[in-house]
């Protein structure tokens, strides 16, 4: 079960990631992304990182994806195509056939049950919130603070940069 | 933990103070005048405070903050040279004509070279790859907005794009390259790395990977071949002041970070230092490192000779630079660390002192172009003497300190048996005369045009002008204190 799910996600990931970079439309790209974000998410849960993959979840494919597409649609809006338009017969056999061969593609990986390692039990302690709060604040306390002062920095670069008029 | 949380603070004073400083700018920006050099006198205060905290640090010798950052004599050496750039760096701006139609961003200048020199402070000391990255992040952020800091010119803004989309992409791989590594050793400190590859690992090809691809991130801050190529375009377009300063002090820093990773990650502890080998067998680190400061060498050198503009001049043979400097790391022992340094140490003053004679010339006369130097010998006579001096020394003719460095460094490469690399470096150095000579023959081999006066740089800058020019003349030929300084310093802590 993990292995499909791993291969699934794997391969949707990474087609995500080529979509996005092929696609002409800005919009059709930066919804990619989320795909390829949230598709990550499901690999972070199958490693068993709760922590890591909700956080993917809200932070990247919810915050900072809304503010992408929100730009996109302000600087770059097209018009409206409806997606009813698009579909014909040759659509629908072609996406039918593309489920076909994934399953088919994902059975046959799927018998090589044992291709993943198992995700060791002290490992799955490591992704909750608690133990990951803990080493923030303890080992991982300087490269935290640093963190604050590389934001700073950029924030103050970025109004720098971005400032479109000055004396 | 609180305790040794508690306990490490104590040893994090320079960097706690180059922060306060950096906030006391930000805020004072606000409250003070711009035009006064106000906030330029609170960071060069600010700066010598830290300077007295560091060298407080000499003679410690421990790691802090559960193995994220060492303070060791290595990492005091580094950091004392930073200052010494800052410090320099700081003093230019207060002169530069280029910033003074930016006052009003002053501010948030000074801000940002204090960023820069605080990821570079925690560059030299960092031990944990994740503390390595934050460092080398801090410091490209603050540099690429830097780059781009006199944004009414053209080439300005391009220097900071092509600085972003280069710098983004080489320090995507690199940490593309720290998760392998990390990944394969299940170890996130370099001690921990170190052991781990002595354990010996299951995947060298991942290993190898992982090694070329951090490399990168690397030699990208250095501007090594085949890295360089956002170097001589940022710096022609950053303002002088940056250029020096990426040339100097962040190349200082990014060489401390390399040779501090390459010698405790990847050596073995077990065997004799001196003749340290690297662990995977499978992969020579040395011959890779060799070939990048090889072309390095020629590249940078063959290309400068074709330079009309003096910053791009210089940034050619700063890559050429980085490559002797390379040479150094290529050996691995350390007699090639101690030579590192002194070729640091000595660098540091000639390459500040050409980039300022550049910039006192371009502050009166408002060219960069080498071809307007003609007759230069007659109108400033001391500031181009300094600069003939400055280039000898970059050059590496003695009685200047440039030929120590290159004594040094090409006598570790000898002794560890590269003979070639040395050959090249030879060869290149006597194409490196051409065009250093090409400037000061422009200087003093033309007359000046009738109409051309005197130039007057004031009394200040002759002073800035003599703190570089005296070490490259003294250490050349007195050089037992920098030999001293740079040998007591070689310790790494975990070594």
């Amino acid at each position: 079960m993990v292995t499909y799910l791993f291969i699934l996600f794997a391969t949707l990931a990474i087609a995500a990631a080529l979509a996005m970079v092929l696609n002409r439309s800005t919009v059709n790209s930066a919804l990619f992304l989320v795909l390829n974000m949230l598709s990550i998410a499901g690999i972070y849960l199958l490693l068993k990182a709760q922590f890591l993959a909700v956080v993917q979840v809200l932070v990247y494919a919810g915050a900072i994806m809304v503010l992408f597409l929100f730009v996109i649609m302000l600087l770059n809006v097209e018009d409206e195509e409806a997606v009813l338009d698009k579909i014909n017969f040759r659509y629908i056999i072609s996406v039918i056939l593309g489920v076909v061969v994934l399953s088919y593609l994902l059975y046959i990986a799927g018998s090589m049950a044992d291709a993943l390692p198992p995700v060791a039990e002290d490992m799955a302690q490591v992704g909750t919130v608690e133990a990951i709060g803990d080493e923030l604040f303890s080992t991982y306390i300087l490269p935290l603070e640093i963190t604050a002062i590389l934001l700073t920095a950029a924030v103050v670069g970025a109004i720098m940069m971005a400032q479109h008029k000055f004396k | 933990m609180v305790e040794h949380i508690i306990n490490s603070i104590s040893h994090l004073y320079p960097e706690i103070a180059i922060t306060l400083t950096l906030c006391v700018a930000l805020i004072a920006d606000l409250v003070l005048k711009k035009e006064s050099h106000a906030i330029g006198w609170i960071v060069l205060g600010g700066l010598v405070i830290t300077g007295v905290l560091v060298v407080a640090q000499t003679g410690r010798e421990l790691s802090i903050f559960s193995d994220m950052l060492a303070v060791d004599p290595f990492a005091v050496f580094f950091k004392i040279m930073l200052l010494i750039a800052s410090v320099l760096v700081v003093l230019f701006s207060m002169q530069s004509r280029e910033l003074i139609d930016y006052v009003d961003r002053i501010g948030e200048y000074y801000m940002l070279i204090l960023g820069m020199i605080l990821g570079m402070f925690l560059m030299v000391g960092a031990t944990n790859v994740l503390l390595m990255y934050l460092a080398f992040e801090l410091t490209s952020i603050c540099s690429y907005v830097l780059a781009g800091f006199t944004r009414r010119s053209l080439k300005s803004a391009e220097a900071s794009m092509k600085y972003i989309v280069y710098g983004a992409v080489s320090s995507g791989i690199m940490l593309y390259g720290i998760s392998l590594l990390v990944g394969i050793t299940g170890a996130v400190s370099i001690y921990g790395i170190n052991e781990a590859l002595a354990a010996g690992v299951e995947q060298p090809l991942v290993l190898l990977v992982a090694g070329l691809m951090i490399l990168v991130g690397l030699g990208f801050k250095i501007a090594i071949v085949p890295f360089h190529f956002w170097a001589p375009d940022v710096y022609e377009g950053a303002p002088i002041t940056i250029t020096a300063y990426l040339a100097v002090a962040s190349k200082i820093a990014a060489f401390a970070m390399t040779v501090r990773f390459f010698k405790v990650a990847f050596l073995d502890n077990g065997v004799d230092i001196a003749g340290a080998l690297p662990l995977v067998d499978a992969f020579n680190w040395s011959v890779i490192l060799a070939v990048m400061a090889a072309l390095a060498m020629i590249v940078g050198n063959l290309v400068a000779l074709w330079q009309q503009n003096i910053k791009r001049l210089l940034a050619y043979s700063s890559i050429a630079h980085a490559g002797y400097i390379l040479m150094g790391l290529v050996v691995l022992t350390d007699e090639g660390v101690s030579a590192i340094m002194i070729y640091v140490f000595i660098y540091l003053f000639m390459n500040m002192g050409a980039f300022y004679v550049a910039m006192l010339v371009s502050n009166k006369l408002g060219t960069e172009q080498i071809d307007d130097y003609k007759g230069l010998g007659r109108r400033a006579p001391l500031e181009s003497v300094a600069m003939t001096v400055f280039l000898v020394a970059l050059t590496g003719l003695p009685p200047t300190a440039g030929f120590i460095a290159k004594l040094f460094i090409f006598g570790a490469a000898i002794n560890a048996g590269w003979l070639l690399l040395v050959l090249i470096a030879g060869i290149m150095t006597i194409v490196s005369l051409f065009y250093y000579m090409r400037v000061v023959r422009n200087m003093f081999l033309f007359e000046p045009q009738e109409e051309a006066g005197l130039l007057n740089f004031g009394l200040s800058s002759k002073i800035i002008l003599m703190v570089m020019l005296v070490p490259t003349l003294i250490f050349g030929v007195y050089f037992t204190p920098v030999l001293e300084f740079a040998r007591n310093s070689i310790q790494i802590f975990g070594l």
